[in-house]
């Protein structure tokens, strides 16, 4: 059943996928394109939209695997420090007005803010041997702390077209999308998603306990490096290709585990693909609501998908918060 | 004490263990697991019961001395085929995740490729849980869900099962129930039980028990020659005694406790 539903997602995705290819501030008809359409859609739409899918599914499926290894159903992608870091670098090099490495300071500073927290959050994580969740948890909660006031520090004293282009980026701005991100990206998504995916049921035993996990054949401490490695994979790539968007790492996993159930073998990978279907309309919306303005597509995540997860806790009583 | 018995599954020899920043807590420990024994662990709370099964199931490593399983130390083996040898059941079943009965059930094939003999839908019905195989676990009640373990360990399907507690919370006629299908699987298939329990009563209906205080064991064997006066006083730090009733039943005397 669960694989009737995932496939039903990779319908809804394609269709997604078309529209948002041709829905824009210029509607364009895929089958008859002059040369600028097929720029629009080369250049600005396809790169865009393949950012918010691989965004969209780093943080569905990392908000998936961190709620199992920290048994935490208020766990998400941004909970362990990762993307505060990872935004405090990026947002130094913003701000400073320091694009040293061209096009790719953004996403490079990002990633080696990801990578460097990631580093410090399991090393205060670690004791006798492996990975402890709430150690994990409550390092990562206080870095995160730590980070945003700095940011917001660094953001408070910038010049003002500075502190635009930080505050933008932050609420995850996918309009910086292009073609010389995504290989790399793609490489750590589909990387940390294969690792999860692999990983699954080793997931779903640790979820029951560590002593479960040990009793069903699974090395824990291993386990749970893989999957945490994961996690940093999928996040830090999220986090540099596009800022940070809220709501779907958090919520996108309760929403599926609503319909297809808690197994991680399906939970997964369709929270990954719901997620990087939910960006992608959330990244179309807020082109289209006022344009030529748009809206971050984090604001518009959080503010349709709220609402809706509110409306399924209300309904179906299976959320055991 | 196994020489009724054919092979020896499980050897501790001379294990000791010490917890992090803490005491010794075991030392020297030796005791031997033949192949169809069922046996109680008794002692009170704090005593060592859980801390033996999770050394003989190699979650925890002795500091010194060695665990052997089928003669081969514990820790050769590979995980997963230690999995399908070695079973062990947690005293606490804390989950907050709301798989299905049918879903955490099914874990217990997780060691395996394929899985020869039960399926899921047949364990769920021996524990008594076939109406609720699509019900969250986190709905169930404390007894439900140990039930749902319990099946979940009788799909893995090992030959020596390592028990904590597994009757805390269950009605009467689930604790009857569970134990007559224990004996069953141990007379069918042969396998072998370490059970670790408090309630004296019960311990009285196994062949054979070993007696806990400090991690030491007081005495092992026939629950009539183990469970005298002294050795109850000095593990339970009480005065009890076990009798005997017209119809040959041994019972617990609480005496002048009340």
């Amino acid at each position: 059943m669960p694989k009737i539903k995932i496939s039903i997602v990779i319908l809804i995705l394609v269709i997604i996928f078309l529209v948002s290819l041709c829905l824009g501030p210029r509607v364009i008809n895929p089958l008859s394109l002059d040369d600028l359409e097929k720029e629009i859609m080369l250049s600005i739409r396809l790169p865009r939209f393949v950012v918010a899918v691989l965004m969209g599914m780093a943080l569905g499926a990392s908000g998936a695997v961190l709620q199992g290894i920290l048994r935490n159903p208020l766990a998400d992608p941004y909970i362990l420090g990762i993307s505060s870091g990872a935004s405090l670098t990026a947002a130094f090099g913003l701000i400073s007005g320091s694009y040293f490495l061209g096009k790719y300071t953004i996403p490079l500073t990002a990633f080696i803010g990801a990578a460097i927290v990631s580093m410090i959050v399991s090393a205060f994580g670690w004791k006798r041997g492996g990975l402890w969740p709430e150690r994990l948890l409550l390092a990562g909660v206080g870095l995160s702390f730590l980070f945003q006031a700095v940011l917001m520090l660094l953001i408070s004293t910038s010049t003002d077209e500075g502190m635009r282009r930080a505050v933008l980026w932050i609420f995850g701005d996918l309009s910086i999308a292009d073609w010389s991100l995504i290989p790399y990206g793609f490489v750590l998504v589909i990387l940390g998603l294969g690792i999860s995916i692999s990983r699954s049921k080793a997931l779903n035993a640790l979820i029951l306990g560590d002593e479960f996990a040990h009793s069903l054949g699974f090395s824990v401490y291993k386990e749970r490096v893989l999957l945490f490695l994961s996690v940093v994979l999928m996040t830090s790539a999220s986090v540099s290709l596009g800022g940070i968007i809220g709501f779907i790492g958090l919520l996108m996993p309760h929403i599926v585990r609503f319909f297809i159930g808690s197994d991680n073998r399906f939970l997964i990978p369709a929270s990954a693909l719901c997620g990087g279907a939910f960006l992608c309309v959330a990244d179309l919306i807020g082109k289209l609501i006022m344009p030529p303005a748009e809206i971050p597509s984090g604001i518009i995540t959080a503010i349709i998908g709220s609402p809706y997860f509110l409306y399924l806790l209300r309904r179906k009583d299976v959320l055991n918060l | 004490m196994s020489s009724t018995y054919n092979h020896t599954i499980l050897q501790l020899d001379n294990v000791t263990f010490q917890y992090p920043s803490d005491k010794t807590f075991i030392t020297h420990l030796t005791f031997s697991v033949g192949n169809g024994e069922f046996i109680g662990l008794l002692g009170a709370n704090g005593s060592g019961k859980s801390t033996i099964l999770k050394l003989a199931s190699g979650i925890f490593k002795p500091s010194e001395g060695s665990v052997r399983l089928w003669g081969k130390p514990l820790h050769f083996y590979k995980n997963k085929d230690r999995a399908k040898l070695l079973c062990y059941l947690p005293q606490l079943l804390d989950i907050n995740v709301p798989f299905t009965v049918r879903e955490v059930v099914s874990m217990g094939l997780y060691p395996y490729d394929i899985h020869p003999e039960m399926s899921a839908d047949e364990a769920i019905e021996i524990v008594g849980l076939k109406e609720k195989s699509g019900s969250y676990i986190t709905n169930l009640s404390g007894g439900e869900r140990r039930r749902t373990f319990i099946a979940m360990t009788l799909l893995q399907g090992a030959g020596l099962l390592l028990l904590d507690e597994p009757l805390a919370n269950l009605d009467i006629k689930y604790q009857i129930e569970i134990l007559r299908l224990l004996g069953e699987l141990k007379e069918k298939k042969n396998i072998s039980i370490i059970m670790a329990l408090h309630d004296i009563n019960i311990a009285l209906q196994f062949e054979k028990v070993m007696l806990i205080k400090d991690g030491k064991i007081l005495g092992a064997g026939n629950p009539g020659i183990v469970l005298t006066k002294d050795l109850l006083k000095e593990a339970f730090d009480v005065n009890i005694a076990v009798k005997k009733n017209d119809s040959g039943g041994a019972y617990i005397s609480y005496g002048n406790n009340f």
